[in-house]
């Protein structure tokens, strides 16, 4: 085998190699395979010891970047010039001027969550809404004593204290109940009720529904689907850390995943329109991909929060 | 008040204390987490605690405290991982077949094809950090020294064999 190496020593194909210039299937023709499998293994390691070896510059931009958004949610105390001050106190007048503006005028109350985030908003009443990622919930903060009506957005959980009636608006469809708990998913083309205790009025494309618990009502593309949908917990699983689908179309997973963890996802290449049954994690971005598509034998790959598939 | 040079909420010193230190931090962390990706944010998690605790903690004894957050934080992703490993247990019970590529090497391995690299005769060694450390391509390198690309070609495989045969059947 060294012979062999000393031999060909005028070559440059090792160099050619592993600047991936020729394939591994190509060195293997060329040395033996107790060779091919050091100079892997050496490759690997040099990749390694590039890492470790790196400049550090990106390291140092990401901490501080890191410490840049703590701070903003934690400032630390600084030491600033008078200048600075006066600016600031100016700055301050302006604000609370401008808050008290808002309060007379301003009478909606808007809630919003980003990427995989969730919010627990109480009402003036003392309901609950745990809205999920993505999702907006708007109210008038001045007719709520006569009027309990929310406009929703995206996916939230509702615990309704009793009362008068409380009205869910969204684009899809009303929801209307006395005191209750029920999800709603209102999206593009995708509107879904699910009953959790209680009784909910539902009212979609004109038509009435009345849900019971465990009963869901479904409107997707138009068509609508009542179902009683199995309910193992007091909550949906999304508000412990885990987004669950019962027969959907895996375009509503997609969409729910890019909300969750604020990545984009290419489905050109595959059919968007199967229906998938399953859960996941909305933590561990790795472990969600797995989870979803692998149950549906799909290939992803996943580079710069763009997640492409294929067959 | 401590000197302002030995202050690490001053940013050039923290930066000074960053630049000494993350080196040895990721290799450290490196070799417990046997990931790359895990051990990079690991490092940043660790200087981000530094800065945050900047006030508290003295000059001289930085080494010592980044190793510990380091150390820290690598336990806590190892419970992390266990409590995910359980879970996914229910799940998949087949692992995804890794690439033959992937071969997991030892710490000292590593330390030896280090060794033989820091040990390569001067021409191939420069051609060698120059292609893997500065990522330059050949033809790049041959402008920057002013030789040919079969002449870089050529240091480049020599450079190989060298680390093959110090480091021997593996």
């Amino acid at each position: 085998m060294e012979n062999k190496i000393e031999d060909i020593n005028e070559e440059v194909y090792l160099a050619k190699w592993l600047a991936g210039e020729i394939s591994d299937a190509d060195l293997q023709e060329l040395i033996s395979e107790n060779d091919f499998t050091s100079f892997q293994k050496i490759r690997t390691g040099i990749t390694i010891f590039e890492h470790l070896e790196a400049p550090l510059d990106f390291t140092f931009q990401k901490i501080q970047d890191k410490i840049k958004s703590t701070a903003e949610t934690k400032p630390k105390a600084r030491i600033l010039n008078l200048y600075t001050k006066i600016a600031l106190a100016l700055a301050a007048t302006i604000l609370i001027f401008l808050s008290i503006n808002t309060f007379f005028s301003d009478q909606y109350s808007i809630h919003q969550t980003g990427f995989g985030a969730q919010e627990v908003v109480i009402l003036l009443d003392g309901s609950e809404v745990i809205l999920n990622a993505k999702s907006e919930l708007k109210y008038n903060k001045k007719t709520w004593d006569n009027n309990r009506e929310v406009s929703l957005q995206g996916e939230a959980f509702f615990k309704v204290k009793k009362g008068s009636k409380f009205k869910v608006v969204t684009k899809n469809g009303e929801v209307a109940v006395l005191g209750t708990q029920f999800n709603v998913t209102s999206r593009t083309n995708f509107f879904e009720v699910i009953c959790y205790s209680g009784k909910v009025k539902v009212v979609s494309k004109s038509k009435a529904f009345m849900l019971f618990p465990n009963q869901s009502i479904r409107n997707y593309d138009g068509k609508i689907s009542e179902e009683r949908a199995v309910i193992l917990d007091k909550e949906p699983s999304w508000t412990v850390g885990e987004s669950s689908f019962k027969s959907v179309a895996l375009k509503q997973v997609i969409l729910a995943l890019e909300d969750q963890f604020n990545i984009q996802i290419d489905s050109k290449s595959i059919d968007d329109t199967v229906i998938f049954t399953g859960s996941f994690d909305n933590k561990d971005l790795t472990i969600a991909l797995a989870s979803v598509f692998k149950t549906v034998q799909l290939q992803y790959t996943l580079s710069n929060n763009k997640v492409t598939l294929s067959k | 008040m401590p000197q302002e040079s030995t202050n690490i909420c001053n940013p050039k010193v923290f930066e000074t204390v960053f630049r000494t230190y993350a080196k040895e931090v990721k290799r450290f962390v490196f070799f417990k987490t046997r990931d790359m990706d895990a051990a990079e944010d690991i490092v940043q998690d660790v200087f981000v605690k530094l800065w945050g605790n900047c006030s508290q903690v003295a000059f001289h004894s930085v080494k010592g405290y980044l190793f510990t957050i380091a150390n820290n934080l690598f336990l806590n992703t190892v419970v992390h991982k266990k409590v995910v490993e359980k879970h996914q247990q229910q799940f998949s019970k087949e692992e995804t077949s890794e690439s033959p590529e992937f071969i997991l090497l030892e710490q000292e391995f590593l330390v030896k094809l280090e060794t033989a690299i820091s040990d390569l005769p001067q021409k191939q060694r420069e051609v060698f950090l120059l292609s893997r450390i500065e990522q330059k391509k050949y033809k790049e390198i041959s402008e920057l020294l002013g030789i040919s690309i079969k002449a870089v070609e050529k240091r480049m495989h020599s450079a190989l064999l060298v680390l093959r045969e110090k480091i021997g059947n593996v």
